[in-house]
């Protein structure tokens, strides 16, 4: 399933790479996204959900954005997938957009570059914070570092024509 | 444009790599006390410095406990310590006093949902330790259970990184801090960005503060072994607070002892208090038979090592192996004709030792070798100014060897060429199969700072 559209010819996926995903659920991760389950369904953000996909196994989990009023991006909803590692919550999770995005910081196979889900993050952070962190990338991208060079030049330069390749971009998806 | 695209996908691809590498750890979270002479054992190849310095610390400590560098080794190590400290007092009521007090603790900036698991993990540590109590050995089986168990102690420990962070938080006196906290991300920044971040190193200022909330309150004290390669013939030592410096150790309360090497922390035992002359008697004595055999292994490696050619007189370097023990002053340098007598083989630096793994990645840009004129005293203070340059896989220490070193690396087969730097042969490229990033070694640059200045002298202290 790794995506390698955007990865060098010949090169190792990066996930193989010491990754320790997929060990078996430690209770820690478990009895913490429970906790994050409840809270999401008692008090719910404006404009983002997430739930377990389903499947039994608590790890995986899918989430919606909607894209916020005044940006290019307002009306469209965005599906994400969120891949919990069994050391929870002192490792980020792996989140992916699974909704087509055309977004400086995304690249095309949904892969999200903001530092909370890499070298800082903390176990202070939660999933809601993070569709909360999502959610306001999609108005202020961070364009120092962008996934999506012409994304990145063009925010600032082309309104419109970004407008229309985030509209070109995006197409909903059913669920899988 | 090609391959401008190429080399960025390259990079992100190196930079991907290097970010999701985990190194391989090995060995229990917190190992079981061990007899401290495996240390001078696993630095027997190491530089004299380390040798001489390791070959001392049996004297004054017995054991120690190794503690898993994960990131998190500090604060495993000070956790461990003070609850280990707390059994050794076997004060049941004590602990009980402890656990309330940390629970009670005000953890600030953050919602219940953070850390209800992780203080609940706490406190039924100390409940358990509590109920074992009467029987110090039970409560210590508890001790080393609980921190062995890596989901109990993921969340012992970050209660720990939360404790330390919001007493930094909520201590009205925090400006003494505030020098070691960089400027431009303050306090909050402080807390989120070192204390907070899981896998972070503990730094001096997180050391300070946990001793400030952890220990304080149980006039707990920290004494620190530096086993670095700074001049000495013994680690230095360090305690907090700098109050207890210098006092013996039963005017104190329970102390922690910490040995210190650049990135790690491992825990230290001292031999018992001199109550029983008797016992003593009995430590040193096999302590230095001991002793004895690990000189005879030096001695067989230094032989393999040289052709038998090794001017021996470097044993004598090494405190212990005549008997008269610590104390001993540091031995001049050897004389100037050992030197020259002096003919390393070409020594292959895949030879396994404690640094061999990195010499692949260690080697510094490549450099043609020039043929050296015969090594004299004269030509030393020259040369050894550029021995920064090309760090030797063994590390001999300038400031014991500076022969040693210089003459090991002018007669090294130099291996790395850029086009292998930038190959997938090199176990620092991403498409290695056994990739492992370089790593920044501090204690490297600092070294590499020690020999080119500008007097070129050696220190002499």
């Amino acid at each position: 399933m790794e995506d390698i559209q955007n990865s060098a010819p010949g090169s190792v996926p990066a996930g193989k790479l010491g990754a320790r995903k997929g060990a078996d659920p430690s209770q820690n991760a478990a009895k913490r996204l429970q906790t994050e389950l409840m809270q999401l369904m008692t008090s719910p953000a404006p404009g983002v959900s997430a739930f377990p996909s389903g499947d039994g196994n608590l790890l995986a989990w899918n989430a919606t954005i909607e894209g916020p009023a005044d940006t290019p991006y307002s009306g469209l909803t965005f599906k994400l997938s969120f891949e919990f590692p069994s050391n929870y919550p002192y490792a980020p999770p792996t989140v992916l957009y699974k909704t087509p995005i055309y977004h400086p910081n995304v690249d095309f196979s949904g892969r999200i570059c903001l530092d909370i889900l890499k070298d800082k993050w903390t176990p202070a952070y939660n999933i809601q914070s993070v569709l909360l962190s999502l959610q306001s990338l999609l108005g202020e991208p961070n364009n120092a570092s962008p996934l999506n060079g012409e994304a990145a030049e063009l925010w600032d330069k082309d309104p419109a024509l970004f407008k229309g390749k985030v509209m070109d971009r995006h197409k909903d998806i059913g669920d899988d | 444009m090609e391959s401008d695209r190429d080399y960025s996908a390259d990079l992100a691809a190196q930079e991907a790599a290097a970010r999701e590498y985990q190194p391989q750890l090995e060995g229990p979270l917190v190992g079981e006390r061990t007899p401290s002479h495996a240390i001078t054992e696993a630095y027997a190849k190491a530089d004299p410095v380390y040798v001489q310095k390791t070959l001392a610390l049996p004297q004054t400590y017995s054991h120690y406990r190794p503690v898993q560098g994960d990131g998190n080794c500090g604060w495993r190590a000070i956790g461990f310590g003070y609850f280990e400290a707390l059994v050794q007092t076997g004060n049941a009521q004590l602990v009980g006093a402890e656990r309330d007090r940390l629970i009670q603790f005000p953890i600030l900036d953050h919602s219940e949902m953070v850390y209800e698991d992780m203080r609940d993990e706490v406190a039924f540590l100390m409940n358990d330790i509590q109920a074992a109590m009467p029987d110090q050995e039970a409560a210590m089986d508890v001790l080393v259970q609980k921190f062995n168990d890596l989901d109990v102690a993921n969340h012992i420990l970050y209660y720990l990184r939360l404790l330390t962070s919001s007493f930094l938080k909520g201590d009205p006196n925090a400006t003494e801090y505030l020098g070691f906290i960089p400027e431009d991300i303050g306090v909050v920044g402080f807390c989120q960005n070192y204390l907070e971040l899981p896998g972070r190193e503990i730094e001096h200022v997180g050391i300070l503060l946990l001793y400030n909330v952890l220990l304080k309150p149980c006039a707990m004290v920290i004494e620190i072994a530096y086993l670095d390669r700074s001049p000495g013939p013994e680690v230095n030592t360090y305690r907090i607070p700098s109050e207890a410096e210098g006092r013996d150790p039963s005017s104190l309360g329970p102390v922690i002892y910490l040995l210190f090497r650049p990135d790690h922390y491992d825990i230290l035992y001292p031999h018992p208090p001199p109550s029983a002359a008797h016992d003593i008697q009995v430590h040193r004595v096999s302590a230095l038979s001991h002793e004895h055999q690990i000189a005879s292994n030096i001695q067989n490696n230094f032989q393999a090592f040289g052709d038998g050619a090794v001017d021996m007189t470097a044993l004598t370097l090494i405190p212990g192996v005549s008997g008269l023990g610590m104390g001993m002053p540091p031995l001049a340098a050897p004389a100037p004709s050992s030197i020259e007598s002096y003919s390393p083989s070409p020594q292959s630096p895949w030879m396994p030792s404690p640094f061999a793994d990195a010499i692949p990645i260690r080697q510094p840009q490549p450099q043609l070798k020039q043929e050296q004129p015969a090594p004299s005293r004269r030509a030393m203070s020259v040369v050894s100014q550029t021995v920064g340059s090309r760090t030797p896989p063994l590390r001999f220490s300038e400031y014991c060897h500076p022969q040693v070193a210089e003459n090991y690396t002018s007669h090294e087969p130099c291996f790395t060429t850029s086009t292998f730097k930038n190959s997938h042969f090199n176990t620092a490229h991403y498409n290695n199969p056994n990739f492992q990033p370089e790593e920044y070694r501090p204690e490297q640059d600092e070294s590499n700072y020690e020999v080119v200045r500008p007097t070129g002298k050696r220190r002499s202290h």
